[in-house]
């Protein structure tokens, strides 16, 4: 366990170094403080805009968005995921499809969605969705894929019934890579809603640092860069965490 | 489903016939001929053996048995009742290497099959328990798979097969993927369990040691289209030991098995 302690101690170091790099490049003016705040100024920033009600409702307006769009984007890309994987015939027509879909930068459709919805809440969530749903298909579709037959077969041959065969087997079988997906999924989500908001919004955290930056207000641009990247890596970890309760039998 | 003959079976429990089995595999290409007249009779409680080339149709016909496939003609019975789908009642099956399910503990792939059935937790628990045991697999029901060898873990798919105490157990190469010295001491631990347990055991296997060892009827049959090509009681005394093996009767059954076999090839 020591080098496990060695190994996070080394990391630990890594991030106050980057801080303390960060504020001395500032303070003694190699960079200009101007374009580049010190860290410990854009922290309290950070502190003093956390206080700030528009702020808080900036972040409550994304949330909702993010939310949204990822409760609508995984059970219907699980569901189109799945049923593409049960079926022959769907996946060998679909697959190809789904990687041409996947493999074009989903930000050039942007303008579309602003024509189509507006600059509203149904614009941010539609481009949430349509960034996340490609690699939710993909993903479920791996999992399913990682279902053995050979566990279908002992299912089947103690009489288990589809419902059964669905909770005990793929379910469990699935879950490791599900919940991968997940939290990949939420990265191209969280990606497509701020982007969205940068693009065109009244209101929104990225709306708000899109705001920041055109206005050159870089404490302000570099602590909701802080605020943002904070909250992305608090939800990777916690599915991180889960992942790894619920697949210590995959080694 | 077949509930007067299960209540009055025209057999005793653990008898299985075959009676004229073909299987055809239909191809976009073309029909293949798995199976032809296929007609056996094993009894109950005897330990009968499935050995052939590869491709035989022996693990096809097994899987017939369990009621996993069904044969294109001809008829099987279980205790006396067609099987036309699978039943843990009649029949346990126990796979090749790598079917117990990862994410569960040794004995909950024990109680599986119960949970399937709704069998509370503390009834499941007792059974699982009593199963392996019997495996001698005491003290391991916490661990799961991947701490286990893979001696272990097909003891536990015995332990599984063996929960629900059907009559017949059908095995499909359970130790293939065994190395020498733990294959001979798990088909020494087999021999024990179906001594202690009176089950029909049917055991499908490459090995014509393991073949001769285990059974009290070899059947041996050939490449495509599977058919019986002999059929041959093994009278060596039990329990078998390792001293057999290298016996006179022991080695003119195994020549005779092989001839076949080579014949084929």
């Amino acid at each position: 366990m020591q080098s496990g302690l060695a190994v996070k101690a080394a990391r630990v170091a890594i991030v106050v170094a980057l801080f303390a790099i960060w504020e001395i490049l500032s303070r003694t003016g190699i960079v200009n403080p101007r374009l580049l705040p010190s860290a410990s100024d854009t922290l309290s920033t950070l502190g003093e805009l956390l206080q700030r009600a528009s702020v808080r409702k900036d972040l409550a307006v994304t949330a909702t968005e993010v939310v949204t769009a990822f409760a609508l984007a995984v059970p219907v890309g699980a569901l189109i995921g799945f049923l593409i994987a049960e079926n022959r015939y769907f996946a060998e027509v679909a697959k190809p499809l789904l990687f041409f879909a996947f493999s074009i930068p989903k930000s050039i459709f942007l303008p579309m969605f602003i024509l189509v919805f507006g600059v509203g809440f149904s614009q941010k969530v539609g481009f949430g969705f349509f960034s996340t749903i490609f690699i939710v298909i993909m993903s479920t579709t791996t999992a399913v894929e990682s279902v053995k037959v050979e566990h279908l077969t002992v299912a089947r041959s103690y009489g288990a019934t589809p419902v059964q065969t669905a909770f005990r087997v793929y379910l469990p079988s699935m879950l490791p890579v599900l919940l991968e997906a997940l939290r990949i999924s939420m990265i191209f989500n969280l990606t497509g809603v701020i982007l969205a908001e940068m693009y065109a919004s009244r209101d929104g955290i990225g709306h708000q640092i899109a705001t920041w930056g055109e206005n050159f207000q870089m404490k302000q641009l570099l602590a909701g860069v802080v605020m943002i990247a904070a909250i992305a890596i608090a939800f990777n970890e916690l599915v991180r965490w889960v992942e790894t309760r619920c697949s210590h039998w995959r080694t | 489903m077949q509930p007067l003959a299960n209540i009055t079976p025209l057999k005793p429990a653990g008898a299985i016939e075959v009676r004229n089995v073909g299987q055809i595999f239909k191809t976009t290409t073309q029909d293949v001929v798995a199976l032809e007249d296929v007609s056996l009779d094993v009894r109950p409680g005897r330990f009968v053996v499935l050995v052939g080339p590869s491709g035989c149709g022996k693990s096809t016909l097994l899987m017939m048995m369990a009621g996993l496939r069904q044969q294109t003609s001809g008829t099987i019975t279980i205790s006396g009742a067609p099987i036309p789908e699978p039943d843990p009642n009649r029949v346990g099956v126990v796979f090749q290497e790598a079917s117990l399910f990862p994410w569960l503990t040794a004995e909950e792939n024990v109680e599986f099959p119960l949970a399937l059935r709704g069998v509370t937790k503390s009834d499941r628990r007792a059974r699982a328990q009593d199963a392996l045991k019997l495996v001698g697999l005491d003290g391991f029901g916490k661990r799961h798979p991947h701490e286990l060898s893979g001696g272990m873990k097909q003891r536990v798919s015995i332990a599984r097969g063996l929960v629900q105490d059907p009559p017949v157990l059908l095995m499909d190469e359970p130790f293939a993927a065994l190395d020498e010295q733990t294959r001979m001491t798990m088909g020494d631990e087999l021999l024990r369990i179906w001594a202690a347990t009176g089950k029909t055991v049917v055991f499908v296997t490459h090995s014509l040691t393991e073949a001769v060892y285990l059974a009290d009827e070899v059947i041996v049959m050939s490449p495509r289209p599977g058919r019986i090509v002999d059929h041959l009681q093994v009278s060596l005394p039990r329990p078998r030991t390792y001293e057999m093996l290298s016996g006179d009767a022991f080695g003119s059954l195994r020549d005779r098995i092989w001839r076949h076999i080579r014949k084929s090839a």
